[in-house]
């Protein structure tokens, strides 16, 4: 079995962005993708973004679950948006990408909606690239603020900064790393060696970064059955079923 | 035919490097028939024994390997002449520009020379792409504009932005640039290669392991397993490193 953590549908027509649902799902059966959690890249209105996906959810049930992908400057409208895609739309959780936002990760307002996700019992899916706002360093300066909170770092550090999120995780226990678009198999073996395969988590960052190509990157890491297990889906189940209670 | 048109080979003072025994291993393990051996900067700073390295074992295997040559464009006159010895009596077959371990901008005007000198010699030059500051792929088209003659090897497509937000430039670097060739090692998202097989061409596009920085296994995979034609994949895979060098 195999659930993706991270991956985008949202429609950008006449750009290489443009991401229908039909591709990502065509994309997961040929990787034997069970189940993928999507959500918008940003750019469209937020709460347009979030009913988008959970119109998409509900029409390729049970194979998408959703991610509230929200700006923390619009305060306490999105973390009211935020309750809603949660407790009345059933999504599993909260995406941050402060690129997009120009707000550092742990500024009142994103502190602020990182305490609603983990009242709410919900992680926050971060990008956690080599840009400013998104380094492992600055994320967990936040990581400290919220120890209620799971907080996961998309791309573990992308391609200069893996150190730094591995670093990361060992001090927050509060921190998961995932896998996705970063091209070193290498550095998901440090990763489970350093902090255990219980905290580090499958995903594409498909449609773009192909799910067939990011689930052999994992392969190669050179990973014992159990551990890959644990990144392949039991990780992510043992996330989003507590919450529910299953 | 399968060639890793992009395999460092040597000791770097950097923490990386592949003996010419593991890069053949590597080769065998995945069927690749050929690879281009890249100095690597080593302790002593000094490439020009690294270019004398590379060429001594590729003499040892040339079956296997043919090699590039690596200068640093700061060394000037002194870098002008060890490409001359590097091409003319080592027998290398291309340059190679770090501008990310030398610490210069790709665009800077030190960079001149060497283009002009490659374009005389019919040697192509690649680029370790894709830098914050020194190899963005705006600044690499930069270069190529001005000497469009001069074929250029873009390594990662000159983006390896995890945000995307290199995408659109590395797509216009080789769109408007019909001097620039896109190698695939640890490119940002998979479906670059497949979108600019679409746009430029597979005939533009190399297979590069960029290993051991990278990892050979999936960076193979990256072509092999990408949504285009297999005629294509045989282009990437081999052919067209295979023609620009005349292997």
């Amino acid at each position: 079995m195999i659930i993706d953590s991270h991956t985008h549908v949202q429609r950008v027509p006449e750009s290489f962005w443009d991401s229908p649902p039909e591709r990502l799902i065509a994309l997961m059966d040929e990787a034997g993708v069970d189940k993928s959690a999507i959500m918008s890249y940003g750019g469209a209105p937020r709460e347009a973004a979030v009913d988008y996906i959970h119109e998409v959810v509900k029409k390729f049930h049970p194979r998408l679950a959703g991610y509230a992908n929200l700006d923390p400057r619009e305060g306490e409208k999105a973390i009211e948006l935020l309750r809603s895609a949660i407790n009345d739309m059933g999504f599993d959780g909260l995406k941050l990408h402060p690129v997009a936002y120009e707000l550092h990760p742990s500024h009142p307002q994103s502190i602020a909606i990182l305490k609603a996700a983990g009242e709410l019992g919900v992680p926050a899916l971060f990008h956690c690239g080599d840009e400013d706002y998104t380094l492992p360093l600055q994320l967990a300066c936040a990581a400290r603020l919220v120890p209620e909170t799971i907080m996961i770092l998309g791309h573990m550090g992308g391609y200069f900064h893996v150190e730094d999120a591995i670093a990361v995780a060992r001090e927050c226990p509060n921190v998961i790393l995932e896998t996705s678009a970063m091209p070193y198999p290498a550095v998901i073996r440090k990763a489970v060696m350093a902090i255990g395969s219980k905290r580090v988590m499958y995903a594409s960052d498909g449609p773009g970064c192909v799910p067939v190509l990011e689930v052999e990157k994992v392969r190669l890491a050179g990973l014992s059955e159990e551990e890959q297990h644990d990144l392949f889906f039991r990780n992510y189940m043992r996330l989003h079923t507590t919450r529910k209670g299953i | 035919m399968t060639v890793d048109a992009h395999a460092y080979c040597g000791k770097s003072i950097m923490g990386y490097g592949a003996t010419a025994e593991e890069i053949l291993k590597r080769c065998d393990g995945l069927s690749i028939e050929k690879a281009v051996l890249i100095p690597v900067k080593p302790r002593g700073y000094h490439l020009g024994p690294e270019n004398t390295f590379i060429a001594e074992t590729v003499k040892a295997r040339s079956d296997r390997f043919t090699g590039f040559a690596r200068v640093d464009p700061r060394l000037g006159d002194e870098a002008l002449a060890e490409m001359e010895r590097a091409i003319t009596v080592l027998g290398l077959r291309g340059l190679y520009l770090n501008p990310w371990e030398e610490t210069y901008r790709i665009n800077e005007s030190i960079v001149d020379p060497f283009m002009e000198k490659a374009r005389s010699m019919n040697i192509p030059v690649m680029v370790k792409g894709g830098h914050p500051v020194v190899s963005e792929p705006s600044q690499i088209a930069d270069l190529a504009r001005r000497f469009p003659e001069t074929k250029v090897i873009a390594t990662s497509g000159g983006q390896i932005n995890i945000c995307g937000g290199a995408l659109q430039d590395a797509m216009i670097m080789l769109e408007e640039n019909k001097n620039v060739y896109m190698e695939t090692s640890g490119i940002y998202r998979e479906d670059f290669i497949e979108e600019m097989t679409k746009r430029i061409g597979a005939g533009r596009l190399i297979f590069g392991s960029g290993s051991p920085l990278f990892d050979a296994d999936l960076e193979l995979q990256r072509v092999t397993m990408a949504h285009i034609g297999e005629v294509e994949k045989k282009q990437i895979a081999g052919l067209t490193i295979k023609n620009l060098l005349s292997l």
